[in-house]
C-alpha cells in the first residue's frame, strides 16, 4: 500500500494570499542565510520545489545542505532570509510547518528503548494520530517498507538499511506532504542503497514531495527531478540532471591517465585543442566536448577512458570555478 | 533572550499532545525493563530502609517529638529516594535521549521545547510518584508512617520530581560528557541526601551550617514530609512550600532556556 499524501488543506488557502502560488509551491526559500559566529553556512539561498517533484542539495559536506534542511525541519533557527513550506512561514509557523513535514535525519534518531512498532506508534501519537490510527498506519508504513516481520524486534537487531527504511517509515506517520531526507543513503552497503532508493522511487510516484540532500551523484541522477548544485553555501546553479550536464560539461567526456607520461606535455596538448580540464589527483578529467571526443595523437603511452559527461564532472566545474571566485 | 521571553510558548501555549506522547513513551520504555525497575524502586530502597530503621535506630532509640528514629527516618528516606528518582531520569536519562537523536526527532514533530521540558518534569513527578508509593508502602507496613500520611506525601513528591527534575535538566544540558553528568551526583544528590534533615535534624547541625542547610533545596521537601507523616504542619510548612514554589519558577524557564540552547544549534 502506497502512504497517501494529504490533502491540501483549506486553511492554508488562508495562511497566504498567494493562493495560487501555494497549491503548486511545496518549499521556497528566498535568501536563505545561517550564521554561525561568523561562519557563513547557507549564504543566500533562493529556491522552489514545486508540488509532487523531488529536488536534491547536491554537494560536498559543508556546504549548507543540512543547515537548509534543519531551518526547514525547525530543528535551527533561521539567520538571515525566509523560508517557506506550502505558503506558510517556518520562522512564524514553525509547529504548522512541522505538521506538514516529515523529517528523516542523517542520525535516524530511532528509540533504541522501544521496538520497531513502538517506535512508529509513539511517534504516530506525538504527531497527532489517535492510538488506534497509529496503529494502523504503522502497519500499513510497516508493510510499505517490507518490515512487517521485523515488527517485535529491537531497533539494535536491524541492519543499517533497514534501519533507515524504519526512519523513512516514521516520517511518513503522520502523512506528511513534504519529506525531507539528509543523505538517504549515506553509510548503506550497494544493495540497501539501492532497496531504498527503490523505495523513495515509489514514494516519488505516489506524488510525495521530497526534499533530499546528498553527496553522491548517482543518487542525485537517478532520484531528483531537479538539483541544486551547492559548495560552500550558495547554489553554484540549479536545473535537471541533463540540463546541468549539458550545459556545463558538453556530452562527451574522457578521463586521461598518465602513466608515466609528463603531465607538462599533456597539458600543452589540451590547451592546444582548448578543452577544459581539470585534474583530480593523478587523472585529467577532459569535458566541454560535443559530439566525437577530440583526438589528441600527440599523446602516447596515457590511457584515455572516452565516457558520457556526468554530474560528476559539472560539480567539479562549477565548484572549480566557486573556489576560483571565492578567491579573487 | 531574556528569563521572560523564555516562558513564553514558541506558538502561545502548550500543545498536550506532545507532552502526553513523550510521556507515554517515558512510560513505555520503564515498563518493558519492569524488572530492573523493580529493584529500583523496591529492593534498593527497602535495603536502606530496614538498615537505617533497624540498624541504626537501635542505637538510637526515642527522639523527642518524633517517637522512634525509624519514624524520624521513614519520611525523609521517602522523599530522599524520590529526590534521585527524579534526578537521574532528568539527568541521565535525558543526557542519553539528547546522545541518541531522541529529542532532535520529536521536535521534527510539532513539537516545542518548552513541552519537552514539561514532559520531562512530568515524567520526573511520576518517578518521584511511584518511588514514593513504594517506598512509603513499606514503611506504613512496618508502622513508622501512618497509612493517613500517604496522600500527603504523595503531593510532596509532586515538588521533588518538579525541582529535582529541573536540576536534573540542567545538568544534562549543560554537560559536555557523561564524566561531567556525574558531578549532578557527586555534587548535588548525595550531600543532599545527607545533609537535608533526612537521617538527623538539622537542628544539631553547627550553627553555621544550618543556614546552608536551610537553603538546600532538598530540606523544605523533607520538612514537609515529616510534618506531613506526623500530621504536625506550621508556619515553617509554609515556608517550605513557597521556597519549592520559588525554586520551580526558576527552575523551569532555566531548563528551557538551556534545553533550547542544547538541542537547537
Amino acid at each position: 500500500m502506497l502512504p497517501a499524501t494529504r490533502d491540501l488543506d483549506p486553511a492554508d488557502a488562508d495562511a497566504n494570499p498567494e493562493t495560487e502560488s501555494i497549491l503548486v509551491t511545496a518549499i521556497e526559500a528566498r535568501g536563505l542565510v545561517k550564521t554561525f559566529g561568523t561562519l557563513r553556512a547557507v549564504d543566500g539561498v533562493s529556491f522552489r520545489v514545486e508540488r509532487g517533484e523531488t529536488y536534491g542539495l547536491l554537494g560536498p559536506n559543508g556546504a549548507g545542505k543540512t543547515s537548509i534542511m534543519r531551518m526547514l525541519a525547525g530543528l535551527s533557527p533561521i539567520s538571515g532570509g525566509e523560508l517557506f513550506l506550502s505558503g506558510l512561514n517556518v520562522a512564524e509557523h514553525s509547529r504548522a510547518v512541522r505538521a506538514r513535514l516529515g523529517v528523516v535525519t542523517q542520525a535516524d534518531g530511532l528509540d533504541g528503548e522501544l521496538s520497531v512498532r513502538q517506535n512508529l506508534e509513539v511517534f504516530g501519537f506525538l504527531v497527532g494520530l489517535s492510538r488506534r490510527q497509529a496503529r494502523v498506519r504503522a502497519d500499513e508504513v510497516l508493510g510499505f517498507f517490507r518490515l512487517g516481520d521485523r515488527a517485535s524486534s529491537e531497533v539494535d537487531e536491524l541492519s543499517g538499511g533497514m534501519r533507515r527504511r524504519l526512519a523513512i517509515a516514521r516520517a511518513l506517520m503522520g502523512e506528511p506532504e513534504v519529506i525531507i531526507l539528509d543523505e538517504p543513503s549515506t553509510g548503506l552497503d550497494p544493495e540497501s542503497r539501492i532497496r531504498v532508493w527503490e523505495e523513495l522511487a515509489e514514494l516519488k510516484r505516489a506524488d510525495v514531495t521530497l526534499l533530499m540532500s546528498t553527496h553522491y551523484m548517482d543518487e542525485a541522477e537517478t532520484l531528483c527531478d531537479r538539483i541544486a548544485i551547492m559548495h560552500s553555501g550558495r547554489i553554484l546553479d540549479e536545473g535537471t540532471p541533463p540540463e546541468l550536464v549539458s550545459r556545463h560539461a558538453g556530452s562527451a567526456a574522457m578521463d586521461i591517465r598518465p602513466n608515466g607520461s609528463s603531465r607538462e606535455a599533456i597539458r600543452r596538448e589540451l590547451d592546444a585543442a582548448a578543452l577544459t580540464y581539470r585534474e583530480v589527483g593523478a587523472l585529467f578529467r577532459v569535458t566541454g566536448g560535443n559530439g566525437a571526443p577530440p583526438r589528441l595523437p600527440a599523446l602516447e603511452g596515457v590511457q584515455i577512458t572516452e565516457r558520457a559527461a556526468n554530474l560528476e564532472d559539472v560539480f567539479l566545474a562549477l565548484a572549480g570555478r566557486g573556489l576560483q571566485e571565492d578567491q579573487a | 533572550m531574556t528569563t521572560a521571553t523564555a516562558l513564553v510558548p514558541e506558538t502561545g501555549f502548550i500543545r498536550w499532545r506532545s507532552v502526553h506522547a513523550i510521556w507515554w513513551r517515558h512510560l513505555l520504555a520503564l515498563s518493558r525493563v519492569w524488572q530492573v525497575a523493580l529493584t529500583w524502586f523496591v529492593i534498593e530502597p527497602a535495603v536502606v530502609l530496614l538498615a537505617v530503621a533497624l540498624g541504626i535506630g537501635q542505637l538510637v532509640g526515642e527522639m523527642e517529638g518524633f517517637g522512634t528514629y525509624a519514624m524520624f527516618v521513614a519520611p525523609g528516606i521517602v522523599i530522599g529516594t524520590a529526590m534521585f528518582h527524579a534526578i537521574f531520569e532528568c539527568s541521565w536519562s535525558t543526557f542519553e535521549r539528547i546522545g541518541q537523536s531522541y529529542y532532535e526527532t520529536a521536535l521534527t514533530a510539532p513539537v516545542t521545547i518548552h513541552e519537552i521540558v514539561f514532559a520531562e518534569l512530568l515524567f520526573a513527578v511520576t518517578r518521584a510518584l511511584i518511588s514514593t508509593v513504594a517506598v512509603a508502602g513499606f514503611a506504613i507496613a512496618f508502622g513508622w508512617i501512618p497509612l493517613s500520611a500517604l496522600p500527603g506525601l504523595m503531593l510532596v513528591s509532586v515538588g521533588v520530581g518538579t525541582v529535582f527534575g529541573g536540576i536534573g535538566l540542567l545538568f544534562a544540558a549543560l554537560s559536555p560528557s557523561m564524566h561531567a553528568l556525574s558531578l549532578v551526583f557527586t555534587l548535588v544528590a548525595t550531600p543532599l541526601y545527607f545533609f537535608s534533615g533526612t537521617f538527623f535534624p538539622i537542628s544539631v547541625l553547627p550553627d553555621w551550617l544550618q543556614p546552608v542547610a536551610w537553603i538546600a533545596p532538598l530540606t523544605p521537601l523533607v520538612e514537609l514530609a515529616r510534618g506531613m507523616a506526623l500530621a504536625d504542619l506550621g508556619w515553617v510548612h509554609v515556608y517550605c512550600g513557597l521556597y519549592v514554589l520559588g525554586l520551580t519558577a526558576l527552575l523551569y524557564p532555566l531548563a528551557v532556556r538551556l534545553m533550547r540552547r542544547r538541542l537547537m544549534k
